[in-house]
């Protein structure tokens, strides 16, 4: 590989980088370009927002404001302290002036589809506004203030995870780093939300990833995008050139369009060609990724000085008349985006939070946008719909041939049925992304990543309750033991008795025989032993 | 598997095996339509016999598993088999030796294992083995139509008897061809009318690579090399451009991606290289030249449509080769130094044994698995501030 690299180096100029291919993968129909087909779109500030900041399963939850309280836009409401799991606090903003109503759990637009704990908020419409601390020369700022500020910031990851941007960025101060990689490849369908931001706002995407290399202290950073997306590319290297005039921050790379291209790992190996081992972190190799969300959110939040109180977010499905991506107050219920969207209420068979291959459904369109919510989808009844019922596999192997982790989704199937744990693990169920590449090519239609998903589940319950099972193992050992022993002293004792009733005409204090109580076996042994001779030597005297 | 979709992932292919079967039939249809064209109406009838009773089987036998026997049917998996099996059935066969078949290939080699996706043998290979075990004699013999010619002439050099030229051929496609192999197939139709055994005894012909080992067993190649036309009855074209016609179909699979290149890659080349390695010519006649052994009998229709049956194949890549590799050692092995005539069925039942155990140890690496412990090496870059 290396000389391949130096003889590409050699023709293409300086130490460039370029796509390698990746295993598995698919290619299913995007339908980005309906949302693409306006510009993106601040929303009207809706009458209500339920600003979510944490499941309070997450970690402990600090609230900076009472019911009641009259708030002003890019004010602290609250901040959910994740340090029990290592991470960094993450401080949630009002993204608008208002008065809190109430704090309630309530459920969120995002993949877990979890209660997590919301401040209502009744908006009073002056969109008053705290004064901003823009820092238009980040360069004068060292890299553990940059981490500071996007951390106060309350920048997460955009892209989906939603692990604090700061903690990446501070996990980089630690060990040295090579590349930076912006991901823009956003792979799965129907999200157009990445692809309209660098069309529209690569200056600031470029900045915000100068930024972020700064922050980790990267040697390079790699702006990877699927070769899909002329527009954005063409964006980008705009943006590239502007910037060069003083020093060329970033280098794109285009990589194969496939799904799932995106996907934090497959990524890497597709643009530097290192395979991150399983249980490895990615930091370890020098590389840390980004996503593009997150870069701009950084340029706010340095440049700007503006906290992280909106996200780009998709809106499209067949159930809308104008699809689009919106630029949404996080907060804002995922009804009232669609009803700008104009939406055929009558034709909306189930909305999606989410793209098509990993969202999931939304049961309620009350759910309120979080930092997380990349696309929301209003699925009119010809499309993403539930096919028949499933058949049986047929061990065609397409799934196979379709899994970005090399793995065996059809055997994982029938030891799933099995609920042989063993094979699962020695097949490497723990190792599915859940990317449902296996899913959407299976012939039989057969629900492979719900299985996977009771299977994983399974395998942690079971493991909890082997622990919890060798816990009470050892405790019943230790009763056993503690017992015994017990008996064992009862039984000294009771041996020990002549001698004591003995010993008793001589003063004995009486701690000594609680000390008694607890002499060692040999100890007693010794004593019994002594005792014994003792008798005899008595009886002995007598018999003389 | 009667759960629905529950959650993530909405959106599918389309692609569902009830298409996936239909590609499978069309792309046998050219081999079939040389077939046809070499060897008359048999291969028709054969193949009309089958389908009406794997479907019947098929229905019953949902019927008596309680499941919903439209939408199994709708599947197509039964019709697959049956085409699959007639083809290999040599036209000309008897009804009751096709329909026997293809029940036991249904009933026993499916149904009783536990319907599609989980026979662990390839139900129209355990159809024809069964029948090869039982009725060798009916199983050997490819018909071409001809016309008793009542007047014998004698023109024959040698002076081997089976070989006179009393017959005159038939054109296989014509009115009397199909009568013939009507007839052939239905015999108690024929028997009031014309005595069957004039066409059954000695009109019977085997593959080209099955006339090749008979005739390298009694000493007869010398009489084909010296000009003695024991092939001149155009079978050896024909099983040139059947096997052609099954190759180009194969290759549509391959193009629609409904197979891997894997087991046809690896069976055609073992079987190559087999033929290659041990193919003396003049020497001891059974080893045939490797073109013979890849087009003078069924190797192709084996080597894409039987052996690449992906219930009973294996799964995994690295298996599919090993698994290809096998079923080409058998056949080679079969055909050359066995005792039966045809290797096909034999030798995907064998690899159909092996699956299992190298979908268990020849697998893919995982991703991220397995990597030689790559941790940082100590010259990485210095941090810059
Ligand atoms: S794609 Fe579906 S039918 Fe084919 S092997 Fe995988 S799970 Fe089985
Ligand atoms: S969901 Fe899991 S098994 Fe299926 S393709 Fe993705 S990684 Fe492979």
């Amino acid at each position: 590989m290396s000389t391949l690299k130096q003889l590409a180096s050699k023709f293409l100029g300086h130490d460039s980088v370029f796509a390698r291919r990746t295993a598995g993968g698919i290619q299913p129909p995007s339908f980005k370009e309906h949302s693409l087909r306006s510009r993106i779109m601040s929303t009207p500030i809706p009458p209500q927002l339920t600003i979510p900041i944490g499941a309070e399963s997450s970690g402990e939850i600090t609230r900076l404001v009472d019911i009641g309280e009259q708030v002003l836009k890019y004010q602290k409401l609250a901040v959910i302290s994740l340090s029990a799991k290592g991470r960094s606090d993450v401080p949630v903003h009002a993204p608008t002036s208002g008065v809190i109503t109430s704090i309630e759990n309530s459920i969120v637009a995002d993949h877990s589809q979890q209660q997590q704990l919301c401040i209502n908020l009744t908006v009073d419409g002056h969109d008053k506004a705290l004064p901003l601390e823009p820092h238009t020369n980040h360069a004068q700022l060292s890299s553990a203030d940059l981490v500071s500020l996007i951390r106060d910031a309350g920048v997460i990851g955009m892209g989906g995870a939603g692990f604090p941007a700061a903690d990446k960025l501070r996990a980089c101060s630690v060990l040295p780093i090579e590349f930076l990689i912006i991901n823009a490849a956003e792979c799965e369908p129907y999200i157009s939300a990445d692809e309209a931001l660098l069309r529209e706002r690569a200056n600031r995407v470029v900045l915000g990833a100068e930024i972020l290399k700064r922050a980790s202290a990267a040697q390079r950073c790699l702006i990877a995008i699927e070769d899909t997306k002329p527009d954005a590319i063409a964006a980008i290297k705009q943006a590239l050139q502007n910037e060069a005039s003083h020093q060329p921050c970033c280098e794109l790379v285009l990589v194969p369009s496939k799904y799932p291209a995106g996907s934090e790992k497959q990524l890497i190996q597709c643009v530097t060609g290192i395979e991150i081992a399983t249980g490895q972190h990615p930091t370890e190799h020098g590389i840390v990724m980004h996503n593009v969300g997150t870069a701009y959110a950084a340029y706010e939040a340095i440049i700007e000085g503006k906290p992280c109180i909106s996200r780009f977010t998709t809106l499209c499905g067949q159930a809308l008349k104008t699809p689009k991506n919106f630029e949404v107050l996080i907060g804002t219920a995922a009804g009232f985006l669609f009803e700008l969207c104009g939406i055929e209420a009558n034709k909306k068979q189930k909305s999606i939070v989410g793209g098509s291959l990993m969202g999931s459904e939304l049961g309620n369109d009350k759910a309120a946008t979080c930092k997380t919510t990349n696309c929301l989808i209003a699925a009119s009844s010809n499309e993403l719909q539930a096919p028949k019922e499933a058949q049986a596999c047929i061990r065609c192997g397409y799934c196979a041939d379709a899994c970005p982790s090399k793995l065996l989704p059809q055997q994982l199937l029938a030891f799933s049925k099995t609920l042989d744990t063993t094979q699962l693990l020695e097949h490497g169920l723990l190792d599915c992304i859940e990317c449902g590449a296996c899913d959407y090519v299976c012939p039989s239609q057969i629900p492979l990543v719900s299985t996977y998903k009771q299977s994983k589940k399974f395998i942690k319950t079971r493991r909890h309750s082997l622990e919890y099972s060798d816990y009470w193992q050892q405790r019943f050992q230790f009763r056993q033991y503690r017992v015994k022993k017990e008996k064992d002293q009862a039984l000294s004792r009771k041996l020990n008795a002549p001698l004591q009733s003995m010993q008793a005409a001589e003063p004995a204090p009486k701690g000594q025989n609680d000390e008694a109580d607890f002499i060692s076996k040999e100890q007693a042994s010794r004593d019994i032993a002594a005792a014994v001779a003792r008798v005899k030597a008595r009886r002995n005297e007598k018999n003389k | 598997m009667s759960a629905l979709k529950a959650g993530a992932p909405f959106q599918h292919s389309g692609r569902n095996i009830t298409q996936l079967m239909q590609t499978l039939m069309y792309a046998l249809l050219p081999g079939i339509f040389a077939s046809l064209w070499y060897f008359g109406f048999g291969i028709l009838i054969n193949i009309a016999i089958a389908i009406t009773f794997a479907v019947l089987a098929e229905a019953a036998m949902l019927r008596l598993r309680n499941r919903d026997i439209r939408s199994h049917l709708g599947d197509k998996s039964a019709l697959v088999t049956a085409l699959l099996f007639a083809i290999a059935i040599p036209p000309g066969s008897p009804w009751w030796l096709v329909a026997l078949g293809i029940v036991f290939a249904i009933v026993i080699a499916k149904h009783l294992y536990g319907g599609l996706g989980q026979n662990p043998f390839n139900p129209a290979m355990c159809g024809y083995a069964m029948l090869l075990l039982a009725f060798p004699l009916e199983m050997t013999g490819w018909h071409i139509p001809f016309e008793v010619i009542t007047e014998p002439q004698p023109t024959d050099n040698l002076g081997i008897p089976i070989l006179t030229v009393e017959r005159e051929f038939l054109s296989p496609l014509s009115w009397g061809g199909f009568k013939q192999a009507l007839l052939l197939a239905f015999p108690f139709a024929a028997s009031g009318v014309i005595d069957i055994s004039d066409f059954v005894d000695g009109l019977a012909m085997a593959t080209p690579l099955i006339e090749f080992k008979m005739a390298g067993k009694s000493a007869l190649l010398t009489a084909r090399e010296s000009g003695a036309s024991l092939f001149a009855r155009e079978s050896e074209t024909a099983w040139e451009i059947i096997n052609i016609s099954y190759l180009l179909g194969g290759l549509f699979l391959l193009y629609k991606r409904i197979i891997s290149w894997h087991i046809p890659l690896a069976i055609i080349a073992t079987v190559f290289v087999l033929a290659a390695l041990f193919y003396a010519p003049g020497s001891v006649a059974i080893y045939g030249t490797p073109y013979l052994h890849l087009f003078g009998s069924a190797t192709m229709i084996g080597a894409f449509f039987i052996a690449t049956d992906p219930v009973s194949a294996a799964t995994t890549r690295p298996g599919k080769l090993v698994y290809g590799i096998i079923i080409g050692v058998s056949i080679y092995s079969i055909r050359v130094w066995g005792s039966y005539l045809d290797s096909i069925a034999f030798a995907v039942l064998f690899g159909n044994f092996c699956a299992p155990v190298l979908d268990q140890y020849c697998r893919p690496r995982i991703f991220g698995h397995g990597l030689r412990s790559k941790s940082r090496p100590n010259e990485a870059p210095v941090k810059r501030e």
